[in-house]
């Protein structure tokens, strides 16, 4: 199995190689392969004897992410969705693809895709999951601006980055927490312990996370706005990505919990909800759209809506439903979408209210687009699958296991929906194939399609048909295990197109079909009803307003602190260290005072600290340049004084010469700069400066004095003075500290100022290079 | 006498900063020098004032006051004063460059 | 063998020393560079497999006895920051020439480059606080040196602000120790360790260590101190930024890291609770910064901050998956930044504008550019199997086991913005018309790309061979939550 999913990445690294040879061989041809063998592989695993296989490899063992592959029904029902469609895909791209584009990209993107999409199904580590699920949104991204420069193009891959990347990374989280909580990233081993994951006070926080995965891959209401503008793709990625596959991964995961979260009650409140509520809206919306992909994408939106609400009912009939739906709506889906792919290729445009006619000019394509929209509206017929399965959507609908208001409404839901989904499959088959020629509307003269495209939709409607005329025919070997893989009660139910007159489901589809059709021939009369819903709601709208203001706000925020001004940051620099560190000190309890250990005070040191606070204080308010130096140097020399009557000689020399040379240099620098001036801030941020400084020396004085107070430790100068001469041959026991014990902080000391020296000749060398040029 | 000094470096603190929050950048240069100052007399303060001779090998002596703080002093002064001089050029070619001293007018806008 | 802790701060200090010497012959100070990049990167690599395989070095310089001179540890984190420090070293060593320097370059450029690889790696390997504000001092100025270069208008007045709060915070450095020394009577950090440990860090003890926190969050660029960032990093050249963006703001982080999983360990119900606040708030306001702007460099510049919002949030939860994160990401960050900031570089330089809005189409002109910015904008969001994604797995896994809910699902949505403001980038740059900035010159980017290319090749090993790393880094974690053992090591042999 591992073979099957790397293969595909393995063969894209050849791709630009072989991409060089397009204009011979179309770069498609040496793809087509792989999901072909692939789909063959797989293909060997049908059967009623199935039972699931788990392969294992390690990767990061240690935290616990390895290639655990397991194959189970349901893995397998997409496995072979995602080889046998993606088959069809790329030949149908083949011919849809001109040899002029940049084939070597599209196929490189597709391939990895294809890997991404093995991958997620394939994998029971959820961290593997994770990680083949978001190469699928890139991967993703990179189809949908595959014509970049289109303005739409890009507008659309950043949407669909940025809702199914927010929902990867909330899946994300939930991941983590099943494995902090059930200690495994195995799902296989947490469906054995689906009693801690449930007894887990995260559960609420593990479904929502897991959920907002799901509904934002799979374009659930309302982050299905992404889904629309994804239709930028070149239309084989929208039929084999955005609506066969990819948009499924949110379904798959969904299944995959079901095991799980079943019992949970909100489980089956959340998603049955939203799902319906997604087919109602998206089949609504449907019926609006102009453009033939918009159609379909709106369509796929509200199918994948009646799928995830199956899932949520969770009853083994549902269950089985929502996985036959699963395959039915990839066929009839998949082909629609090759036959608009078509349509605009033949005609140059996918606008309805250009299109009309065509069936003259097309009869295959007309053939094949009758048999899949008769089959998505759920025309009762006995060769359409879309009709099967719809039936065991009603039937599933109206037997509900937990009988809530809720419940009571769904059946009810199910066929509003069902009505809109009936009218928009009429819509796009009608509007398209009969009515009026707009010839002279077209951009190009419309004829048939070439042969190689329409094989893979020929083969897809094949089976439609053939699924409808032997429904049972898929369900025994295939379908059978795949539903009980999400629901293990699931059983075999036998699927049959007459149930009798009694049977509810039965009247449910002549409703949607009677009144689908009025709706469908009176559409003109009630389109006004847009206007008011949902009128001027949009939730692209939501959408583009929360992009806009993330930017604007961003801008806003940003601006006001990030002001440029050293004033603004040091002062909220400060005023933050002050403010906490005043809070720490109060509730740790920090200050103390010990007067015990003082030295005595004399006054010549009183009079020395008072000029020093005198002339301190006085650079404030010099106003003269020389005025300001001269206090200044008052301060340095008090500071030599102090460190002299302190008993330290050496730093009292060091303290005198530095300050000397200091007091030449700001003199000369102070020659040159521009007169002091005064100070012409208003008296607000004057006292605003007070407040600040003064607290900070507050702030410096508490917390020296505390300080000094807490000596619970003797210092280790003792030892210095010990072996200043017996170790360090010195008397002078500074100077043996510098020189000798830290003599590492004395050689960095001196590299620092010869840093200095080396960035003050920079600077001024550089002055004279400027005057130069 | 400690808390004393404690006060005097809280007093060189305050100007100090008061003098940073200013505008031009001469009274900015001044309060970094008063920095220094500031917490060159806290690491003394904190080594514990006068408590025995000055710290070099007397015979006769075994009192000495703490040695580590002042060798700590000497590499942060000489360290301080590399700085220092460094921030004067800096100041003086950043003042000719943009011609004004007023570190409200060199705030720069977005995307330079 | 000890001595083998001070090679990466010897090596760097000569390389320096010499090439100052040959400072107006450029050919030879690059080929030097290059020389010297190389052997300081093979013994840093040197060291690492000797500290992994035979333990912790120590070493008493001037073989004065610990407490009392001062003590290099090179312990798992120290030599692993070193060895990627060098890593990052040598990478710009091999982009530097290419890159438009020439201006610049006998500006002492290469002696300052090495000066502050001598700083960071000292920063990295002393166990001696008042000895790390001398290496912060070496850094700090090796930065002005580098930062000044060049100096046109706006750069000198940018450098002068990061001068000025750099300074501020330096002069409340050695005010801490000042303090802390009055309390326990030592510099050495075992010492003080060991001391804090004695007396249950009572008293005014937790307030000196919030001020030690602010001095290293100003040079880390956390919330809320971390204004003079953004755009003092971007004036400069695109390997100084890189140098910055990878090397300061760690060194920061490093020394929280190291003091409070050492040190101020025993209140952390008041100061590691703080540091979850300050990581939420970092990366909120981090990446708001990051999506204000269009110049692609401030980007950049300001996705440093919710970065290193990740890296302190391991630290505040002071559990062994926050820790193993918050190294695990620190080291992706170092070397992801630095690859962002030469890509930017090219970038910039090959459109003739960092601006965003004037850019588009530059795919058809520079694919291999696109791509590599690609690859870096999700290898930053963490995504998988990129090294990021390890670091923030083991991040928030450390902060869903101790209930801090609401912390990871801002890092989950700073994830979600981070790469959003990148892929910007990628999208306004690199996608749309051939035509989009009409006739641009096409410019050479000969080797400029490789540097980068390995720097992200390395990315994705740290994330695709995550199991050959993590075992050595977990080791490290452990180690950091027993502080005995980093005690024990110092002093008593």
């Amino acid at each position: 199995m591992i073979f099957a999913v790397l293969v595909p990445l393995l063969i894209a690294c050849f791709i630009p190689a072989l991409s060089k040879l397009k204009e011979k061989i179309h770069t498609g041809i040496f793809v087509f392969f792989v999901p072909f063998i692939i789909f063959l592989y797989f293909v060997q695993f049908v059967g009623s004897d199935f039972s699931p296989i788990l392969e294992q490899y390690s990767w990061i063992p240690s935290l616990g992410i390895n290639f655990d592959f397991y194959l189970d029904g349901l893995s397998l029902l997409f496995v072979l969705l995602i080889s046998g469609i993606g088959t069809l895909v790329v030949l149908y791209s083949i011919y849809y693809l001109d040899k002029s584009e940049r084939l070597g990209h599209f196929y490189v993107y597709l391939l990895m895709f294809m890997s991404a999409m093995l991958g997620v199904v394939l994998s029971d580590n959820l961290f593997v999951l994770y990680t083949f699920w978001e190469l699928t949104s890139i991967s993703s991204f990179l189809l949908i601006g595959y014509w970049h420069f289109k303005e739409r193009s890009r507008y659309g891959a950043l949407k669909s980055m940025l809702i199914t990347v927010l929902g990867g990374l909330s899946m994300l989280g939930g991941f983590i927490l099943l494995y902090v909580v059930t200690g495994t990233t195995s799902i296989q081993q947490m469906i054995n312990q689906v009693d801690v994951i449930l007894s887990s006070n995260y559960l609420p926080l593990i479904l929502g996370f897991i959920l907002l995965g799901a509904f934002t891959k799979s374009a659930q209401f309302p982050f299905h706005i992404w889904l629309p503008d994804a239709m930028e793709a070149p239309t084989p990625v929208s039929a084999y990505l955005h609506s066969a596959t990819m948009v499924k991964a949110g379904i798959f995961l969904v299944a995959r919990f079901s095991p799980i979260f079943s019992s949970y009650e909100w489980f089956f409140i959340i998603v049955s909800v939203a799902g319906i509520i997604t087919l109602c809206w998206g089949s609504y919306m449907s019926v609006r759209q102009t453009d033939l992909k918009a159609i379909l994408a709106f369509s796929t939106i509200s199918q994948l809506g009646m799928i995830m609400a199956m899932l949520g009912f969770g009853t083994t009939a549902a269950v089985f439903a929502a996985v036959f739906h699963i395959l039915n709506h990839a066929t009839f889906k998949g082909s629609l979408f090759m036959v608009a792919g078509i349509v605009d290729h033949e005609t140059g445009t996918r606008d309805i209210r250009k299109l009309g006619g065509l069936a003259t000019f097309m009869p295959i394509t007309a053939t094949l687009a009758i048999f899949a929209t008769f089959s998505m509206a759920g025309v009762p017929l006995p060769f359409l699958n879309g009709f099967y399965s719809k039936e065991l959507f009603f039937e599933a609908s109206i037997h509900l296991e937990d009988p809530s208001f809720w419940s009571q409404a769904i059946p009810y839901l199910a066929v509003l929906g069902s009505i809109f989904t009936f009218v928009y499959s009429m819509y796009f088959f009608f509007g398209t194939f009969t009515g009026k020629k707009n010839l002279g509307q077209l951009p190009k003269k419309p004829h048939e399609a070439p042969f190689g495209m329409l094989v893979s939709p020929i083969l897809l409607v094949l089976g439609v048909i053939l699924i409808g005329l032997f429904p049972n025919m898929v369900n025994a070997p295939f379908l059978q295990h795949a539903a009980e893989a999400i629901n293990s009660n699931a059983e075999f139910h036998k699927v049959k197109f007459w149930h009798g007159w009694n049977s509810p489901a039965l009247w449910m589809s002549l409703i949607v079909v009677a009144l689908g059709a009025t709706l469908f021939l009176t559409r003109s009369k009630w389109q006004g009803v847009y206007r008011l819903l949902p009128g001027k709601v949009s939730f692209n709208k939501v959408y583009d307003a929360i992009v806009a203001n993330v930017d604007t706000v961003s801008q806003a925020i940003t601006k006001y602190y990030m002001t440029g001004s050293l004033k603004t940051y040091m002062s909220l620099i400060l005023g933050t260290t002050l403010i906490v560190s005043f809070v720490f000190m109060f509730i740790s309890d920090g200050f103390a005072i010990n007067t015990n250990q003082l030295a005595d005070i004399s006054f010549i040191e009183i009079a020395v600290v008072m000029v020093m606070i005198a002339a301190a204080i006085g650079t404030i308010y010099m106003n003269h340049n020389v005025a300001a130096v001269l206090v200044l140097g008052v301060v340095g020399f008090g500071v030599a004084i102090l460190f002299v009557i302190y008993r330290a000689p050496d730093i009292a020399l060091t303290q005198l010469v530095i300050e000397t040379v200091s007091v030449a240099l700001f003199l000369l620098c102070f020659y040159h700069l521009p007169k002091l001036r005064k100070s012409t801030d208003s008296a607000k941020t004057k006292a605003m400066n007070a407040i600040i400084s003064i607290g900070f020396g507050t702030l410096i004085t508490l917390v020296a004095i505390s300080a000094h107070s807490s000596r619970w430790f003797e210092s280790i100068s003792d030892y210095f003075v010990e072996n200043s001469y017996k170790l360090g041959g010195g008397d002078n026991i500074v100077n043996v500290i510098l020189v000798d014990m830290r003599g590492l902080d004395t050689l960095f000391e001196i590299a620092v100022l010869g840093i200095a020296a080396l960035a003050i000749v920079g600077l001024i060398k550089n002055k004279n290079n400027k005057g130069a040029e | 006498m400690e808390i004393i000094t404690s006060i005097l470096a809280g007093v060189l603190f305050a100007t100090a900063i008061y003098n940073i929050l200013q505008k031009q950048l001469l009274r900015i240069v001044i309060g970094t020098a008063l920095l220094s100052h500031g917490a060159h007399i806290l690491i003394l303060t904190m080594g514990r004032l006068k408590t025995g001779q000055p710290p070099v090998l007397t015979e006769g002596i075994s009192d000495y006051t703490d040695p580590l703080p002042q060798a700590l002093i000497l590499t942060s002064i000489v360290i301080s004063f590399g700085v220092t001089s460094l921030l004067l050029v800096l100041a003086y070619r950043t003042t000719k460059e943009n011609n004004t001293d007023n570190m409200e007018q060199l705030r720069g806008n977005e995307n330079e | 063998m000890s001595n083998l802790a001070v090679l990466p701060i010897i090596i760097p200090l000569i390389s320096a020393i010499i090439l100052i010497f040959f400072n107006q012959k450029v050919r030879v100070s690059r080929a030097l560079t290059k020389l010297f990049s190389l052997i300081s990167l093979a013994t840093a690599g040197y060291i690492t497999w000797h500290v992994f395989d035979k333990g912790t070095i120590v070493m008493e310089t001037g073989d004065w006895m610990a407490p009392y001179g001062i003590i290099l540890v090179m312990d798992g984190l120290a030599a692993v920051l070193v060895l990627t420090t060098n890593l990052i070293a040598t990478a710009c060593a091999f982009y530097a020439p290419h890159a438009e320097l020439d201006k610049r370059e006998n500006f002492y450029f290469y002696p300052f480059f090495f000066f502050l690889i001598t700083g960071v790696s000292g920063a990295f390997t002393t166990g001696d606080l008042f000895n790390l504000f001398v290496f912060f001092e070496v850094l700090l100025m090796a930065s002005y040196g580098l930062i000044v270069l060049g100096g046109g208008k706006v750069q000198l007045r940018e450098s002068l602000k990061y001068l000025l709060i750099n300074l501020f915070s330096s002069m409340l450095f050695v005010t801490a120790i000042a303090f802390l020394y009055s309390v326990v009577g030592t510099v050495n950090m075992a010492q003080i360790a060991q001391r804090v440990q004695e007396v249950d860090q009572q008293g005014i003890l937790t307030t000196i260590g919030i001020l030690l926190f602010f001095v290293f969050a100003t040079k880390a660029a956390l919330f809320p101190l971390y204004y003079w960032l953004p755009k003092s990093y971007i004036v400069p050249n695109p390997v100084i930024s890189a140098l910055f963006g990878a090397l300061l703001t760690k060194v920061g982080i490093y020394s929280i890291l190291r003091v409070f999983s050492l040190i101020f360990i025993h209140k952390t119900e008041l100061t590691h609770e703080m540091f979850l606040w300050i990581a939420g708030l970092s990366m909120i306001f981090g990446v708001i910064g990051a999506l204000s702007t269009s110049n692609i460099k401030l980007i950049i510049a300001y996705n440093i901050i919710p970065a290193i919002g990740f890296i302190i949030l391991g630290i505040g939860l002071l559990n062994p998956d926050g820790i193993s994160g918050t190294i695990y990401y620190l080291i992706n960050d170092m070397i992801i930044k630095s690859a962002l900031f030469l890509l930017v570089g090219v970038i910039a330089y090959v459109a003739g504008t960092s601006d965003l809005r004037k850019m588009g189409g530059l795919i058809h002109h520079y694919p291999m550019l696109g791509w590599l910015l690609f690859i870096s904008a999700l290898v930053l969001a963490g995504l998988p199997p990129f090294s990021g994604f390890i670091g923030k797995l083991l991040l928030l896994k450390g902060a869903f086991e101790q209930g801090e809910i609401a912390i990871a699902i801002v890092g989950l949505i700073t994830s979600l913005l981070i790469l959003y403001s990148v892929i910007k980038i990628f999208i306004n740059g690199f996608w749309g018309d051939k035509e989009t900035m009409g006739d641009i010159p096409k410019k050479s980017t000969k080797g400029l790309l490789g540097p980068i290319v390995i720097l992200l090749a390395i990315s994705v090993l740290l994330g695709v061979g995550a199991e050959f790393f993590y075992p050595s880094i977990e080791s490290i974690s452990t180690y950091l939550l027993d502080p005995e053992i980093y005690i024990d090591s110092v002093l008593k042999e």
